[in-house]
C-alpha cells in the first residue's frame, strides 16, 4: 500500500482526492520540503503559483546563509571537480566539510590543469578537527569561533593586521598559492562569516586566484535554488498570496509560519530523504514521501525514489549543477507507463511530479476564492 | 486624528503605504477596500479594521499585533502612532514624519529608513536598523530609538543615521557602511565587518581579535552627540559625556569604524 489518510492505507485516488481536498480549502499554504528531482520541484512552483502558496525548502536556513553573502556582495566560487583539477592549496574551514570526504579525495591528488598543474598540493585545515587519515596541516582557531578567525584571516591577508599571528603564516600560504579553494558549509558558519569568506576570497584576487567552494546541503537546495530563479526570478522562500512570487526569506521560513499560526495546511515533499519537521504533526498536512510509513502527516502518499526508480534531473554534488541521473532499475518501460498518478499497476510509484500535476489539475476544478487574483500570475 | 482599530488579522497584512497624506485623500469607504492581505482572500482594509478618518496628519492603529507588517513604511510627513505591537519592517523607506509603538517591533524595524524618526518604547526583533536580503542598505538617515532590547544585529549595514537603544544582542554594528549606534549594552562581537560608522556602548560583550585599542579619548563630536540627544534619549547623553576609551575596526574590512566604551 502507498497511500494512507490518518495513518490507515487507502487506494492513492483516494489519498490524493484528500490531499486536494485539504489544499482547496485552506488560506495560507505553504509548500515545504522540496527535497526532490527538478520535475518535482518544477511541479511544486507551478502548484504554488495556482493556489497562492508559499514555498521553503527543508535546506533553507544554510542555503540562506550563503544566498544572503552572495545578494550582499557576490561571490567568486568554484565547484569540487575543478578545485580537485587545479588547486594546490586547500583551506578546509570549520568541522563539516570533513565529513563530506572531499578533503580525503584532495589530500591524495595534486592539480593537473591550469597554472597549477604539476604543483604539489597543500592541505590546510582552520577552525576543524580533521581527519587523522588524511595528512593535512591544522591551524589552531581562536576562543572567538570561525566567524572572528576568517576576519581575522581576512585582515592579514589585507596586511591590515601586522606583526607575529599564529594565522599570519596560512595568510601568506593563501597569498602565495596559485590556485587557492577555501572549502566550507555555510550553515556552519552562518551568513556574516559567508560573507566575510567572500570578502577574504575576493581580496586574494587582488594578488593571485583564489575561490570559495560551499559545500552543498544534502536536501537539493541548490537545486531548488536554480528552479526557483527560472521560474520566479527569485531565492526559494517565495509566496504566491498575491499572486505575484514575493520573495522574503522571513516571512516565508516555514518553521517560523507554523510556530506563528500563519499557515493552515501544508504539502511536504521528500521523494529523497529529508527530516521532517515537528510541525507537520500539528498543520494539517500532504507528504509526498519517497520512504513513507503512513503516520507521518494526515495525508501521505508514497512516491518514487528519483535516481532509483526512474531517471531525474538531481543535484550533482561534485559538479555543483543539476544533472541527470538514470534509474537504478532498468525498468524504464514500464516506468514511463505508470507515471500518471492513480495509475493501475499499484507496485509501481508515480512520480512526485505527477502527483504534483494531479493535484493541481484536481484543484482547478475547486472554486476560486479571489477570482481577480487569477489574473496577475 | 484617524483610527483604525485592528478587528482581526487571520494573516499578515501589508499596511505599506497607509500614511496620513494617503488616506487623507479617501473617504471611509473608499479606504476600506485598500488590499492589505498578503493571501488569496485578498483581505482589505474594512475587512480587518474600523475605520475612522477625519483627514488629519496623525494616524493612530490601535489594538495593534506583530501580524502588521511594513507599519508606516513610505512615510514622508505626519505622525503614525501604533498602540500594540508590529510585526517586520516598521517604517521600511520612510523619508520623514514620526511613527511610534506603544508594544515591541518585529525585524527589520527602520530599514532603509532616510528621514523621520521611529520610536519602539517595548524590544525590536533581529536587524532593527539593518538590510534586508540583498540590500544595499539598513537604517539611511532616519533616527531609530528603541526603549527596550533590540536583537541580533543591531543596525546591520546601516548606512546613515542614529540608532538608540537601551540593550541590543550579538553582532551590534554589522557590516556598518557609516551611521551611530548609542546602546547602554550590546552583546558579543559587535561591529563584525563594520567598514566605518560609530558604535557607543556603556557594556559589551567578548570583542573581535580585529579591533583594537587606540586609546583613551575627549572628543567634541560625542559632546555634541550627547547635546543633540539630550531630548531625544537622555541616557544616552549621558553616557556619551563620560571619558571614553577607543577601539578601531572592524580591520577584517576597511576598519574605520569605532567602538567607544567608557574608560575605567
Amino acid at each position: 500500500m502507498t497511500a494512507w489518510i490518518d495513518g490507515q492505507a487507502v487506494e492513492r485516488g483516494t489519498a490524493v482526492a484528500a490531499a486536494a481536498s485539504l489544499l482547496a480549502e485552506a488560506h495560507g499554504p505553504v509548500i515545504a520540503g522540496l527535497c526532490a528531482e527538478a520535475a518535482a520541484v518544477q511541479a511544486a512552483y507551478d502548484l504554488a503559483r495556482a493556489i497562492g502558496a508559499s514555498l521553503d525548502p527543508a535546506a533553507g536556513a544554510g542555503l540562506y546563509a550563503d544566498l544572503g553573502a552572495l545578494a550582499s556582495g557576490g561571490a567568486m566560487t568554484t565547484t569540487p571537480a575543478e578545485a580537485r583539477g587545479r588547486a594546490d592549496l586547500v583551506l578546509v574551514l570549520g568541522a563539516a566539510p570533513w565529513a563530506s570526504g572531499l578533503p580525503g579525495d584532495l589530500a591524495v591528488e595534486a592539480p593537473v590543469r591550469g597554472r597549477a598543474a604539476g604543483q604539489p598540493r597543500a592541505l590546510l585545515a582552520l577552525g576543524g578537527p580533521g581527519d587523522g587519515g588524511v595528512r593535512h596541516v591544522a591551524y589552531p582557531a581562536g576562543e572567538a569561533g570561525l566567524p572572528a578567525d576568517i576576519g581575522l584571516l581576512r585582515g592579514l591577508v589585507a596586511g591590515r593586521i601586522a606583526g607575529p599571528h599564529p594565522l599570519a603564516d596560512l595568510a601568506s600560504r593563501l597569498r602565495g598559492a596559485l590556485y587557492g579553494v577555501v572549502v566550507y558549509d555555510p550553515s556552519e558558519i552562518g551568513a556574516l562569516a559567508a560573507e566575510m569568506l567572500n570578502g577574504l576570497v575576493k581580496d586574494l584576487n587582488e594578488v593571485t586566484r583564489c575561490f570559495a567552494l560551499p559545500l552543498g546541503d544534502p536536501h537539493q537546495g541548490r537545486a531548488v535554488t536554480q528552479v526557483a530563479a527560472w521560474s520566479t526570478g527569485q531565492g526559494p522562500r517565495v509566496g504566491f498570496g498575491r499572486g505575484r512570487p514575493e520573495h522574503d526569506p522571513w516571512r516565508f521560513d516555514a518553521a517560523r509560519q507554523a510556530e506563528s499560526g500563519e499557515i493552515d495546511a501544508a504539502l511536504w515533499l521528500a521523494s529523497l530523504p529529508a527530516p521532517l519537521p515537528a510541525w507537520t504533526r500539528r498543520v494539517p498536512t500532504v507528504a509526498l514521501l519517497g520512504a513513507p510509513t503512513g503516520d507521518e502527516a494526515r495525508v501521505v502518499i508514497g512516491v518514487g525514489v528519483p535516481g532509483e526508480a526512474f531517471g531525474a534531473a538531481l543535484w550533482h554534488p561534485r559538479r555543483a549543477a543539476i544533472a541527470w541521473q538514470e534509474a537504478a532499475r532498468q525498468e524504464a518501460p514500464r516506468q514511463e507507463a505508470a507515471r500518471g498518478a492513480g495509475a493501475p499497476q499499484p507496485d509501481v510509484l508515480p512520480s512526485a511530479a505527477a502527483i504534483l500535476a494531479d493535484l493541481q489539475a484536481r484543484l482547478a476544478a475547486f472554486p476560486v476564492s479571489n477570482p481577480e487574483r487569477s489574473a496577475s500570475c | 486624528m484617524s483610527t483604525l482599530t485592528l478587528r482581526e488579522a487571520p494573516e499578515r497584512l501589508d499596511l505599506a503605504g497607509l500614511t496620513p497624506a494617503a488616506l487623507a485623500g479617501l473617504s471611509e469607504a473608499e479606504a476600506a477596500r485598500l488590499v492589505v492581505g498578503t493571501g488569496r482572500r485578498g483581505l482589505t482594509l474594512g475587512d480587518c479594521f474600523a475605520l475612522r478618518l477625519d483627514g488629519s496628519d496623525e494616524v493612530r492603529i490601535v489594538g495593534a499585533t506583530d501580524r502588521l507588517d511594513r507599519v508606516g513604511a513610505g512615510l514622508s510627513a505626519g505622525r503614525i502612532v501604533v498602540e500594540g505591537d508590529v510585526g517586520q519592517r516598521l517604517g521600511a523607506g520612510m523619508t520623514g514624519g514620526t511613527v511610534t509603538v506603544s508594544g515591541s517591533a518585529g525585524p527589520f524595524a527602520g530599514t532603509a529608513a532616510r528621514g523621520g524618526t521611529i520610536r519602539i518604547a517595548g524590544d525590536a526583533g533581529e536587524s532593527a536598523g539593518g538590510a534586508l536580503h540583498g540590500a544595499a542598505a539598513g537604517l539611511d538617515g532616519a533616527t531609530l530609538v528603541i526603549d527596550g532590547t533590540a536583537g541580533d544585529r543591531l543596525g546591520d549595514r546601516m548606512r546613515a543615521g542614529l540608532i538608540v537603544a537601551t540593550a541590543a544582542g550579538a553582532h551590534a554594528g554589522s557590516r556598518m557602511i557609516a551611521g551611530t549606534i548609542v546602546a547602554d549594552a550590546i552583546g558579543d562581537h559587535p561591529g563584525y565587518g563594520m567598514r566605518r560608522g560609530t558604535l557607543v556602548a556603556a557594556r559589551h560583550g567578548a570583542l573581535l581579535p580585529t579591533f583594537v585599542e587606540t586609546g583613551r579619548q575627549d572628543l567634541v563630536v560625542l559632546k555634541l552627540l550627547a547635546k543633540s540627544l539630550d531630548a531625544l534619549a537622555p541616557e544616552a547623553a549621558s553616557l556619551l559625556r563620560a571619558p571614553m576609551r577607543r577601539y578601531g575596526g572592524d580591520l577584517a574590512t576597511l576598519g574605520k569604524g569605532e567602538l567607544f566604551t567608557p574608560a575605567g
